[in-house]
């Protein structure tokens, strides 16, 4: 059985008219400032990237390895460190007790939004389990500075919120190295969102376990979006996840926001080149052709090319290509892409791709 | 005769944990064997469930881990045999390894670039920093980055697919005749991923290296592999050409992991309105 | 550079360790101005003496005409130079045991845990007693630094080893390897950084331990008492029973000063430790390992 993962959505619900967006990032700039060697050197991971997820919504993000994903969603979570820091731009959430702008917040503030309301599942999260402590340890931890109930209360509601994403409570007992990679990486999403918050980030959290263990990580993040409504930005580089998964998707080039749009529009009819490629050169099992690997390399993004960023790799490049960066534009409805050639052939690149 | 390139026979990996009143046993690895020719250069696809022994099978392959019974033989030549430092780095030369996860594969405090020149300056003719960088500099633009952007930089300054890359280069910098490659490619991105895929293709078709490729991703497992065996708890389940096994595997664990596989052109089919959500895999 | 900002963070937002820092410069102050003294350490009869502390001998003169003040800035030079000497010995001993062990693991590791498990439990204190009754004459300084520090490696060099374990572990030790790294250079280059900080902070117990010991031993005569050293003052202090005479200066001054070195030492090490904080440490390595 292949398992539809994603809930179709009714005509109604798409055409209904969308109330504000959950979170809105708004001209979102967050550089690295690096010194080496006594120069300064400033690597523009997010450069002016703007988007809005609403709620109760998959919100898939792919893009080239380093173009900046996880230093995008590092400042959206405000999780941001030294040397990483904000240029310009805004984060705002609407959440349901009110609205709150992430960079004006107190560092009380955002950590009592942090598990409650906001949850954020890092790359490479399976290790954060203490090798020492019981799992249960783990949730008094994290989650019960964040809830009010207390004592056998609060394991009781962990073991509802267990069961009801199907893993056993006695996980509870045991030691993060007594539990296969699934099963950790599974209790860490739990963890993440015992206390129902509305927004989820998710790094890669299925990377590096297997594809019947995935799926189950998988269903059980979409079980956790339909029941709390919550919704979830969710980054991996496994396009076949984003198929399966995402409602609308993000792509990503050189710190760039390139194209956004329903994950069907994007697959089926994608705008920008880079996206184009991507999707081309997807292996399959059953096909044998050769795919091509997009010749040159990905810009440095402390010295990124002028113009398009794409350009040096991109076979419909023209000469305006060379000298402007391509704004983000809706071309067609509810799907945006940042490319000359896209703005005045939306077909051009669908049809050579 | 040649003898092959690599003889796995009849290998079994035991751990046991815990003292002598509460021992357990984990047999990690439990009798497997595979020849790879060497004549025959091929990518040798290993995959199978989170936790059914690929990561030590690749340790006992690479000689880092011992097995408890079974003997690996590489181009005839027992690896147990293989103790004195000299021996050690000529091994290790001719078989090199790429680890899992980039963030973890360079240390925190060091710089990345001493990997590659050390690996330079051990294992070719390299004798100069001159000579080393050139040679780290070439393993470098095959993997589509340059000594340039690597130089000084500090692992936690760089993505993981940058560091993934920078660890495939250092693999290359002794031109080895076998590489294991343990999830090299689980966190780049797609385009990435095949300049990777490619790149192992290149290597056995023009510099006749073979690979031992360990992954998840039945997709780019189907489009390199020669051959293939999928692992359930320590045993081989299913092993062959790699087409065939995956186009129409026998065994239930690899007809499940088969049917898991999530693919693009399954997801909007006839736009399968109500599917809703799958029962979650236990 | 980096140090100086950690220094510098350090005593800005840790109160203990300012105050243990300040002490253990007041102390080495002193022992600084060993070298300015008017008078030979081991010469006697050069003062008047039994004199209480006055303009001319602010802390007073010894019942052997030594002046207390200057005598004191030679013994805790001595008794502090002692303390570094067997810290820095024991810590080489615990870096190479620990390491070594930790990283090369299977019988290398059993045979030196055994030797270390036999040191942690060989009790200290008789048996360098009883290398005093063999030695006797050749009991010298450096003798007893070298004896105190063969004793007192073991127990951080089962810390060290526990650490070196877990970065065995780690992927980037097996890259490491596989790229022609020898032993040496990967427990020195690529694992000796991540001790270190913990080699610092147990430096500074080392030293109260051994400056303890050797304080002790000299109390009680069982060293070469010619040498001044803290321990040294205070036993000819009883030898001429100078609290029953009332020249109580010549003991409670050289007491105050090893317990301010005591207190600074000890307030340097915790404070370090919580700087070492596997915790705290990791976010300033901005790793998200
Ligand atoms: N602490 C840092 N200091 C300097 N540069 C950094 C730092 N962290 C990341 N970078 C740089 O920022 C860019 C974006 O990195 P980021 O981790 O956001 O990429 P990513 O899209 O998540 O990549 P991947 O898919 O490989 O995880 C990269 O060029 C990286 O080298
Ligand atoms: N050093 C060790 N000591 C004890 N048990 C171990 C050790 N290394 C691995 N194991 C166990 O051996 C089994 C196989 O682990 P291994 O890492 O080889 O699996 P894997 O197939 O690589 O999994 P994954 O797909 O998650 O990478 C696991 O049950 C693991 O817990
Ligand atoms: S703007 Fe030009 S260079 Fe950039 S993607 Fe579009 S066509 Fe290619
Ligand atoms: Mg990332
Ligand atoms: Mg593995």
């Amino acid at each position: 059985m292949i398992a539809e993962l994603r809930a179709i959505p009714s005509p109604d619900e798409l055409n209904a008219p969308q109330t504000s967006p959950l979170l809105t990032v708004d001209r979102l700039k967050a550089y690295y400032k690096v010194k080496l060697f006594g120069v300064d050197r400033e690597v523009r991971a997010v450069d002016d990237i703007s988007l809005a997820i609403n709620r109760n919504e998959i919100y898939g993000l792919a893009g080239e390895s380093s173009s900046g994903k996880s230093s995008l969603i590092k400042t959206i979570a405000g999780a941001i460190r030294p040397p990483l820091r904000v240029v310009e731009g805004s984060v705002r959430f609407a959440f349901k007790d009110g609205e709150r702008d992430i960079y004006r917040l107190s560092p009380q503030e955002l950590s009592a939004i942090r598990w409650s309301r906001l949850s954020y599942i890092m790359q490479g999260s399976m290790s954060v389990l203490n090798p020492v402590r019981r799992i249960r340890h783990a949730f008094e931890d994290f989650a019960l500075p964040h809830v009010s109930a207390k004592g056998a209360d609060f394991t009781r509601l962990v073991e509802r919120h267990l069961k009801r994403l199907h893993l056993d409570p006695a996980v509870l007992q045991a030691y993060p190295h007594e539990l296969s990679g699934g099963m950790r990486q599974r209790v860490t999403i739990a963890l993440a969102t015992v206390c129902n918050p509305e927004f989820i980030i998710a790094d890669e959290p299925t990377t590096a376990l297997d594809v019947i263990v995935q799926k189950g990580v998988l269903s059980m993040i979409r079980e956790i979006q339909q029941e709390f409504g919550s919704s979830v930005l969710f980054v991996t580089h496994d396009m076949a996840v984003h198929a399966n998964l995402t409602d609308r998707l993000g792509i990503m080039y050189a710190g760039r926001l390139v194209e956004e749009g329903r994950t069907r529009d994007v697959f089926k009819k994608p705008l920008h080149p880079y996206t184009a490629h991507l999707i081309s050169s997807l292996p399959r099992i059953g096909d044998e052709a050769p795919k091509k690997a997009l010749e040159g390399s990905p810009p440095s993004l402390a010295d990124p090319p002028p113009g398009c960023r794409f350009h040096p790799r991109c076979p419909f490049a023209i000469e305006i290509c060379r000298r402007e960066a391509p704004p983000m534009v809706e071309i067609l409805p509810g799907h945006r892409t940042a490319c000359h050639v896209a703005q005045a052939d939306p077909a051009r690149v669908r049809t050579v791709a | 005769m040649r003898p092959n390139l690599l003889d796995v026979e009849n290998v079994n990996k035991i751990f046991t944990r815990g003292g002598l009143v509460s021992r357990r046993v984990n047999h990690a690895v439990n009798d497997v064997s595979f020849s790879l020719a060497a004549d025959k250069p091929e990518v040798f696809t290993i995959i199978g469930e989170s936790g059914s022994g690929k990561t030590t099978l690749a340790g006992m392959i690479l000689n880092s881990v011992a097995p408890t019974t079974g003997r690996i033989l590489f181009q005839g030549r027992d690896l147990r045999e293989i103790r004195s430092r000299g021996a050690r780095l000529d091994f290790m030369s001719h078989v090199q390894a790429i680890f899992q996860n980039p963030f973890d594969a360079f240390n925190p405090l060091k710089r990345v670039d001493r990997y590659l020149f050390s690996a330079a300056q051990r294992f070719t003719e390299c004798r100069t920093p001159k000579a080393s960088a050139e040679r780290a500099d070439e393993a470098l633009h095959k993997v589509g980055l340059s000594l340039a952007e690597v130089q000084g930089r500090y692992p936690h300054e760089m993505s993981g697919g940058q560091l993934q890359r920078v660890a495939i280069a250092r693999a290359l910098v002794s031109n080895p005749s076998l590489i294991v490659a343990d999830e090299p490619v689980s966190m780049i991105d797609a385009s990435l991923r095949m300049t990777v895929i490619n790149l192992f293709k290149k290597l056995r078709d023009e510099l006749g290296v073979s690979i031992i490729y360990i992954t998840h991703d039945l997709a780019t497992a189907y489009y390199i592999s020669d051959r293939l065996i999928i692992m359930q708890k320590g045993r081989v389940v299913e092993g062959g050409d790699a087409r065939t096994v995956l186009a129409a595997p026998q065994h239930p664990y690899s007809i499940k992991l088969r049917q898991a596989v999530l693919s693009v052109d399954d997801a909007w089919r006839d736009d399968r309105v109500g599917a809703g959500v799958p029962a979650v895999a236990t | 550079m980096n140090t100086l900002r950690i220094l510098r963070d350090l005593l800005r937002y840790n109160g203990e360790f300012a105050i243990g820092l300040v002490l253990v410069l007041i102390v080495a102050a002193i022992a600084l101005c060993s070298f300015f003294s008017p008078y030979p350490p081991m010469d006697v009869y050069v003062v008047p003496p039994d004199i209480p502390p006055s303009w001319e001998h602010p802390l007073g003169t010894t019942s052997r005409g030594q002046d207390v003040f200057w005598q004191l800035t030679f013994a805790i030079r001595n008794t502090l130079l002692f303390g570094i000497v067997v810290a820095f010995l024991s810590r080489i001993i615990s870096l190479a045991v620990g390491l070594i062990s930790g990283y090369k693991g299977g019988w290398v590791d059993r045979i030196l845990m055994s030797i270390n498990d036999t040191f942690v439990v060989v009790p200290l204190f008789p048996i360098l007693v009883l290398f005093y009754f063999i030695m006797r004459d050749e009991m010298t300084w450096a003798m007893l630094a070298i004896i105190t520090a063969l004793l007192g490696w073991a127990y951080d060099a089962r810390l060290i080893r526990s650490i070196a374990m877990s970065l065995r572990t780690r992927e980037f030790t097996r890259q490491a390897v596989f790229s022609g790294m020898s032993t040496g250079k990967i427990v020195l280059q690529e694992h000796l950084p991540f001790v270190l900080p913990i080699v610092f902070s147990t430096t500074m117990n080392n030293i109260n331990w051994s400056i303890g010991i050797e304080v002790t031993l000299s109390v009680l005569g069982f060293t070469d008492i010619n040498t001044p050293t803290i321990g040294g003052m205070i036993y000819w202090a009883n030898q001429h029973t100078a609290l029953v005479s009332g020249i109580w200066w010549w003991v409670t001054f050289p007491v105050l000063l090893v317990i301010m070195l005591f207190i600074g030492l000890f307030l340097l090490a915790i404070s370090m430790n919580e700087y070492i904080d596997p915790r705290s440490r990791l976010s300033r390595l901005g790793g998200q390992a």
